[in-house]
């Protein structure tokens, strides 16, 4: 629906994405950490959340985020098996299901929200999803809930 | 109205849909092993989930404008006349609107 709607803002050149990545404490932010530290190199237009557990996140959050602006968000949490507290990813595997519907549902694109799983160890992962990811907002074009056009300034460039 | 407020309206009630204590207690239902049909659950949270977000629409629209006629609700949610009856009538039951007066031979609806 909103592609056919906003057509016009996508078209535009220069569109740089907003991202919001809640990483869970245990893997997904150390391994953001680690791509930081091994000087991976990654799009700046990531923003990251640090949340305790995948588990623990609330399902509004992600449509709440993206209703505030943000182009896309990504969830990011230990692989299956690997959680800090037993089963919290997969808590967040099933409640994913709902999201992507509430998602669709609330008329957003579904391809906005990702689940990924990333270690501790997984620095180069990390930095290659995100680099993934951004180009594939870009296709998709900014988010019909930006409260300003900086598609020409670039959100990630600030 | 434009696109991007009926996008809005309906991202609006997808969020409220979402905090509702109705849809919150199904979804954790999840975390704990049933004895029901994987399946058959789904497609029961499917139906909730549609339903609260067009109960939400309707509510959402009625906190907006005050008090509405079925027309009226059925022009800004995009939802179907008869759909939007039988949401009145889960409501009504609820007692989260009432009926407020009359419209054009038509009923008016508020919230509580």
């Amino acid at each position: 629906m909103t592609k056919d709607v906003f057509e016009e803002e996508k078209a535009e050149e220069g569109f740089e994405p907003l991202i919001v990545a809640y990483c869970c404490n245990w893997c997904s932010y150390a391994g953001a950490d680690l791509a930081g530290t091994s000087r991976f190199e990654y799009p700046t237009n990531i923003r990251i959340i640090r949340i305790m557990c995948t588990g623990r996140m609330d399902a509004a959050l992600v449509l709440e985020t993206l209703r505030m602006g943000a182009d896309g968000v990504l969830i990011a949490g230990c692989h299956p098996g690997d959680c800090h507290y037993q089963k919290g990813n997969f808590i967040m595997e099933k409640r994913y299901d709902y999201i992507k519907k509430a998602v669709e549902s609330g008329g957003i694109e579904p391809e906005r929200v990702r689940l990924e799983w990333i270690s501790a160890s997984e620095g180069g992962k990390f930095a290659a999803l995100v680099r993934e990811m951004t180009e594939q907002i870009k296709e998709l074009g900014p988010s019909p809930f930006r409260a300003v056009d900086n598609s020409k300034e670039g959100a990630g460039n600030e | 109205m434009s696109d991007k407020e009926k996008l809005k309206r309906k991202t609006d009630a997808a969020i409220d849909a979402l905090k509702s204590p109705r849809l919150r207690w199904v979804m954790g239902r999840s975390q704990v092993k049933m004895e029901i049909d994987e399946g058959k659950y789904r497609k029961a949270v499917d139906s909730i989930m549609q339903e609260e977000n067009e109960r939400h629409m309707i509510s959402g629209a009625l906190k907006e404008k005050g008090v509405l006629t079925v027309e009226e609700l059925a022009e800004l949610t995009g939802l179907q006349p008869d759909r939007i009856v039988q949401h009145i009538i889960a409501l009504r039951r609820t007692g989260a609107i009432i009926e407020a007066g009359e419209k054009n031979n038509q009923y008016l609806y508020k919230l509580i």
